[in-house]
């Protein structure tokens, strides 16, 4: 009797936690779903190419939004991945367990949990109040600085694992410590170093609190990195808050773009990271 | 053959590779603390303006130069603690799954389901919020809630969908992968050693769970809930598009489905129109009490995962 | 005191972990171009005597290494740099370990395209007269391109090898190289170290007395971190002077 009831209960368990994974996943589903069903219809030439309407007027495009986005994401990357790379590389091979570098991973841990909305306002604080006016250049600097965590921990992580056997080959060649760090233990962890540099790319890719008041908004193509600029992200805010149907169509056709973009590029990172495939060492 | 360069060459490459990789990581510590005085000084002409009466102040009115910040920080505390308590049961629920019961197959598309799930744009869940979920809430949740048990005053009307709730519900799904991945990691370490022996004494799975790795896990999964309280307070857009923007919480109105405003959505949505220097000095000043909540949070975080790392190493 | 018949000099050499001594005031002396076998019990500090040579036991923090050692009469703790150290002392480690991100090819000329930038046409030569010399080439001359990782392990100790003596040591120092490979590939390395004298000088490090007795020279005995016996290899396998070593030779210890 006893026992069939606790098997009972194991087995209630079993279906109970089944039941609250899929509760969970049912917002990942319907989003996906509700910025297929919405976005798609969106989708057209002009929404590819062209600039958005002025208010009032129907059409247009968000062409100049996706610029702005690929733009100021590669700059923060410019920015963002060179100083993760440095800094993982230090704490990796050259930090000891002094004060110094404690510090320094201190530092590199408490930027990962900063909210995204206090880098705008850093970027806008340093950059845009002493050049005077928004600039694509503070957005990138605040996107980039998000990165840097990002990306050392991710360097740090994955030059930690490569063997020591690969040191000591190095070291016994009389390759100096620089060319072994780069060449040798970072070459060997490349692709740790690689896909956390994507999924910090995916991560600001959909970051839209730090672009609000540093590369603001613009309904027209960029004319210069130190102006305002468009982004997908921030034109999903303008225009879904906006209310007129048009724009907020144009806002869920933005969003399937965005969602695109940062699906395929986790999906791709997944994969390729799968357990079963192990690079080198 | 070239003529092998002296080694006091690459002695000195070292010395330099070393000074790019110090000045690299000093940039990082700069930044850092130049973020937090940057966030000090323009807080000051609210801290001198304003003075302690900012912290506990009720109203907002920049035309008439009253600024108090009690109802943004309630409101963000509340949400957060909300949408965490709300999670912690779905993302145990997961973390068991996918540790006792879920086949070996599945485990794979499930993690990636996590994965996605956290990495959908914060602005995609306020614009889904916004127009899919607000109508739903407000017709099928507030709107019969408020008819029947409205007459107590946190569940009280009127229905605006946009509200503290859907904030904290859409937070939730948001923070939910946060928390279950890294319990999934925690629960996992349990030694195998420790679950054999319940095992050999014949508990059944679910025995296994309560008795040997919820408890050996307990420290990590505290960790677990204050990195996705740290997420949930900092977090910005879905809030602000579905929050409603309003200072009624909790001061005015004080139901869960009144409009309410965060430190986050108050910053996002007035920043941008604030003129003069002691409103901007409010906003900051909003935005410098949001660091220090999110840095004590993180700082619990990372002490409490040191202490479950080193208690694994000792097992 | 030098003379052209000793190619490495060494002069009670001590070395420390921590605290804990691990060798015991080492003297011997290394003829050019010969096999010098170190033979002793796991512990005895033989891995410990040619990371010494090469400098490399002092890289871990709290390790020291006292007395001296001369390369061709120069001091290699006091007159030279320890990167010039391990250019002349190459070094072949029990586990294979070529570097898995780069070609077959280039990890043989490794040490050499990392420190001094020499043409393409030149390392590809190198490559080429490195993995001949043991005799890898016929073996891999269409994978070059290939990750080293790829070959199999006797393959990549060879590999190993060849990225050694691309650097031109004067000599060589193994630390049991053939312990984690098959019967045939360890008869093609041992064949391969016989060969190697001819250019240079071989330090090895085995676990297998009759490993040490088919392919060098001179052996050296170490146990408990002091030498107990160095001779010519006939004399230590026909007539041991320390009954220590007839019995380690004899299998019954170690």
């Amino acid at each position: 009797m006893r026992m069939i009831s606790r098997k009972n209960t194991d087995r209630l368990i079993a279906w109970l936690s089944l039941a609250i994974t899929i509760i969970a996943i049912i917002p990942l589903l319907w989003i996906i779903g509700c910025v297929f069903a919405n976005g798609a219809s969106a989708i057209n030439l002009e929404f590819l190419t062209d600039t958005p309407a002025p208010y009032g007027e129907s059409g247009g495009g968000v062409a100049n939004a996706i610029l702005g986005t690929l733009v100021i994401n590669t700059m923060a990357s410019l920015f963002g991945i060179p100083i993760g790379v440095l800094t993982g590389m230090y704490l990796s091979e050259y930090a000891s367990s002094g004060k110094f570098s404690s510090v320094i991973r201190a530092s590199v841990e408490s930027f990962s949990g900063v909210p995204s909305i206090i880098f705008g306002i850093f970027a806008f604080t340093l950059i845009v109040t002493t050049v005077q006016h928004y600039t694509a250049l503070a957005a990138s600097f605040a996107l980039g600085l998000m990165m840097v965590p990002i990306v050392a921990k991710a360097t740090e992580e994955s030059m930690r694992v490569v063997s020591d056997d690969m040191r000591e080959a190095a070291i016994a060649l009389g390759i100096p410590k620089w060319a072994r760090t780069v060449k040798i233990v970072l070459g060997v962890a490349r692709g740790g170093v690689i896909t956390g540099s994507l999924l910090a790319f995916a991560r600001i890719s959909g970051e839209t609190a730090p672009l609000l008041f540093t590369s603001l908004f613009s309904f027209y193509w960029p004319t210069g990195i130190d102006q305002p600029m468009a982004t997908l992200q921030v034109l999903i805010y303008n225009f879904a808050l906006s209310g007129y149907p048009d724009r907020v169509l144009q806002a869920w056709g933005a969003s399937l773009l965005l969602v695109i973009l940062v699906v395929a590029i986790n999906v791709v990172v997944k994969f390729a990271t799968r357990p079963k495939y192990k690079e080198g060492v | 053959m070239k003529a092998k360069k002296s080694s006091a060459h690459y002695n000195r490459q070292d010395a330099i590779f070393k000074s790019i990789l110090i000045s690299a990581s000093l940039l990082v510590v700069g930044l850092f603390v130049a973020l937090f005085l940057m966030l000090i000084s323009g807080s000051m002409p609210s801290i001198l303006g304003n003075g302690f009466g900012f912290l506990t102040g009720t109203t907002w009115d920049p035309g008439k130069g009253i600024y108090g910040a009690l109802p943004a920080i309630l409101t963000t505390i509340a949400t957060s603690l909300l949408a965490v308590a709300l999670a912690i049961p779905i993302a145990l629920g997961i973390a068991i799954f996918f540790t006792e019961y879920a086949p070996e197959k599945a485990k794979f598309s499930l993690t990636l389901f996590i994965d996605l799930l956290a990495a959908i744009p914060s602005v995609i869940f306020g614009i889904w919020g916004l127009w899919v979920i607000a109508p739903l809430i407000k017709t099928y949740v507030q709107q019969p809630i408020v008819a029947s048990i409205g007459f107590i005053p946190i569940f009280g009307g009127p229905a605006y969908g946009i509200s503290l709730s859907l904030a904290s519900l859409i937070l939730a799904m948001m923070v939910v992968p946060i928390i279950a991945s890294l319990t999934i990691e925690i629960i996992s370490r349990t030694p195998v050693s420790l679950k054999e022996g319940m095992i050999s004494l014949g508990a059944t799975k679910w025995e296994t769970v309560k008795h040997v790795s919820l408890p050996f896990a307990r420290l990590g999964i505290l960790a677990a809930v204050m990195l996705g309280l740290g997420r949930a307070l900092g977090e910005t857009m879905a809030i602000t598009m579905i929050i409603g923007n309003s200072y009624m919480w909790p001061f005015a109105n004080p139901s869960i489905f009144a409009p309410a405003t965060s430190i986050t959505s108050k910053i996002a949505s007035e920043f941008y129109e604030a003129t003069s220097a002691i409103y901007v000095g409010s906003l900051i000043e909003l935005s410098l009490i949001l660091l220090v909540i999110t840095l004590v949070t993180n700082a619990l975080f990372r002490y409490v995962i040191k202490k479950t790392n080193r208690g694994a190493r000792r097992q | 005191m030098t003379n052209d018949s000793v190619k490495l000099d060494i002069l009670k050499l001590d070395a420390w972990f921590g605290d804990k001594q691990a060798l015991k005031g080492i003297s011997l002396r290394i003829k050019p171009k010969t096999v010098t076998a170190v033979i002793g019990p796991s512990g005895c500090g033989k891995s410990t005597f040619i990371r010494c040579i090469n400098r490399m036991h002092e890289l871990t923090p709290g390790n020291k290494v006292a007395g001296t050692i001369l390369l061709d009469g120069a001091d290699i703790y006091n007159d030279m740099d320890s990167m010039d150290v391990r250019r002349k002392v190459g070094m072949v480690f029990q586990k294979p370990n070529p570097f898995p991100n780069m070609s077959i090819a280039d990890n043989v000329v490794a040490g050499l395209k990392l420190i001094d930038a020499a043409d393409k046409k030149e390392l590809e030569e190198m490559a080429k007269e490195n993995l001949k010399a043991v005799g890898l080439w016929k073996e891999v001359e269409n994978d070059l391109k290939k990750s080293g990782a790829s070959l199999s392990g006797g393959q990549q100790q060879r590999l190993c090898i060849a990225r050694a003596l691309a650097m031109r040591p004067e000599i060589i120092l193994m630390d049991e190289p053939t312990s984690a490979l098959d019967p045939a590939s360890t008869a093609k390395i041992e064949e391969l170290v016989k060969a190697l004298k001819t250019e240079t000088t071989v330090i090895i490090i085995t676990h297998n007395v009759q490993q040490a007795a088919r392919i060098s020279d001179m052996t050296a005995f170490f146990y408990l971190g002091e030498l107990i016996e160095y001779d010519e290899t006939r004399s230590i396998f026909e007539s041991p002077k320390s009954p220590l070593t007839e019995r380690y030779i004899t299998g019954r210890f170690g």
